[in-house]
């Protein structure tokens, strides 16, 4: 016991944590834990945190979960090698990014945004889903995308030059951030390879909108 | 007796949507379900031809809602299975001849003498398609695998989504796997990664279909089609059954490989 823990709401709702090595155990001890507090995972943000040893099981435990109706938004590693799974994954060391919102005013949205479908909201926005072509979200403060990023994005909206557009797989068409915009380059577009994406974060240098991966952003933040 | 209504539709024309309807109808009816389908695409009907009964129409969906005629009337009874019939679209009206009010009258009369009631949807977001989706308890979405049917999925979806249709699933059809392998089509994984949603079937690109439409036999009534393999596959996910995805690849016609192959026999 104790290997499968709920920890409660972190700054996307709730964590699912499992430490047990064995699947069979696995299953065993989150259908206890489940039983007594499904009615809490529901319609919320699960995020499953995994070791490097159980990370092998992660589709069979997201399926598992999805039968008793908890969907899985994202997976929560050390190291995303070596973790065959559909769910977005969030490295821990880019926890922190995120976790730094805990604080402040976010607003979540659950979910795919579809083409033609638009989101507008004061203060950063959260979407733990894809961000498809054709859509567009709207943020006064930063955006976080858990996800692809193919719509068009405007952080900032309103003039705030500050904020920062984060996703796990950034491909939009333009960006918006304040009072700039910038277009993708139409060069070299090609059927791209998700798999080989890594998070990205696009903010305003100089006057111009710059996309660097998460870790370089992190080192010129310092 | 209550029936299910199920909504083929796509968002983008030309992708498959009548020749998916007009498969899974009879798919259903030859494993022995009672199936109606109707063409509501007032106005291009076209899913008479590929069923092969287009000389056989005399009344439309039109002159139902109209009350010119009785339901009985104007089912066809499909030729070669007592199980099938298709309520024939009007061909001289347009979409606005019908409101979806109307259509899920029908349906919900359908709903009593039939396993399964088949709306075979129009092209576009626009009334037709409203009609279409409205009365559905279950929607299959056809995409081929371009970017631009692959986004206009995604804006039916989302259309579907907002009006709480959530039994959703997809069949991603004319797949070349020559093309993929090249990189020059989206895979089956690169179309999930975009719309998320159940996949339900994937039907290979058939050079035969033209003619299976010309000729009116949809392909799963071609016992060495592999479209009509593919078809009777998900004909079998729709009443249930687990069956595997066909894993589908290249026909290998090399001189070298028949010789590999006559070796390893």
């Amino acid at each position: 016991m104790g290997k499968v823990l709920i920890k409660g709401k972190n700054f996307l709702g709730f964590e699912i944590e499992i430490k047990a090595e064995d699947i069979n155990e696995i299953k065993k001890e989150l259908d206890i834990v489940i039983s007594s507090s499904a009615h809490f995972l529901k319609n919320t943000i699960v995020t499953l945190k995994l070791t490097e040893k159980n990370k092998l099981y992660a589709n069979d435990i997201i399926y598992f979960l999805k039968e008793k109706d908890i969907d899985i938004n994202a997976v929560v590693l050390a190291n995303k090698k070596g973790c065959p799974t559909d769910v977005p994954i969030i490295e821990t060391r880019n926890m922190h990014l995120l976790a730094e919102r805990e604080e402040e005013q976010a607003a979540t949205f659950k979910g795919n945004l579809r083409n033609g479908q638009t989101i507008r909201v004061d203060g950063d926005l959260i979407v733990a889903g894809n961000v498809n072509s054709n859509s567009y979200v709207y943020a006064t403060g930063n955006i976080f995308v858990l996800g692809n990023l193919d719509g068009i994005p405007h952080a900032g909206y309103g003039g705030n030059n500050e904020a920062v557009i984060f996703a796990f797989s950034m491909n939009p068409p333009q960006i918006r951030i304040g009072d700039f915009i910038t277009r993708s380059p139409e060069e070299g577009v090609k059927i791209r390879n998700r798999s080989a994406a890594s998070s990205e974060v696009a903010y305003v240098n100089e006057g111009n909108i710059v996309i660097s991966t998460y870790e370089e952003w992190l080192k010129l933040k310092r | 007796m209550s029936g299910k209504v199920l909504t083929i539709t796509s968002g983008k024309g030309g992708v498959g949507k009548s020749t998916s309807s007009a498969n899974l109808a009879l798919g259903l009816a030859l494993s022995g379900k009672r199936v109606v389908t109707i063409d509501l695409d007032i106005g291009l009907r076209n899913l008479d031809m590929i069923l092969g009964l287009e000389n056989r129409i005399v009344y439309d969906v039109v002159n139902i809602v109209e009350k010119a005629c009785k339901i009985n009337q104007a089912l066809i009874k499909d030729k070669r299975t007592e199980n099938l019939f298709l309520i024939a679209s009007a061909q001289t009206r347009d979409k606005s001849a019908v409101t979806s009010e109307q259509i899920i009258g029908l349906t919900n009369e359908l709903k009593k003498d039939f396993d399964y009631v088949i709306l075979d949807s129009p092209a576009g977001i626009e009334s037709g398609f409203r009609n279409a989706m409205l009365p559905a308890d279950e929607i299959i979405i056809v995409t081929t695998p371009e970017i631009s049917a692959v986004r206009d999925a995604d804006r039916v979806i989302g259309i579907l989504e907002s009006n709480d249709k959530t039994q959703v699933s997809l069949i991603i059809n004319r797949i070349n796997p020559t093309l993929v392998r090249k990189g020059d089509m989206m895979s089956k994984d690169d179309v999930l990664q975009v719309l998320s949603i159940p996949l339900i079937g994937v039907v290979p690109e058939d050079n035969n279909i033209v003619s299976y439409t010309n000729i009116g036999e949809p392909s799963v009534l071609h016992k060495d089609s592999n479209s009509g393999a593919a078809y009777k596959n998900i004909v079998k996910r729709i009443l249930g059954e687990d069956v595997p995805f066909m894993e589908i690849t290249e026909e290998k016609k090399g001189f070298l490989q028949s010789i590999i192959n006559f070796f390893k026999e």
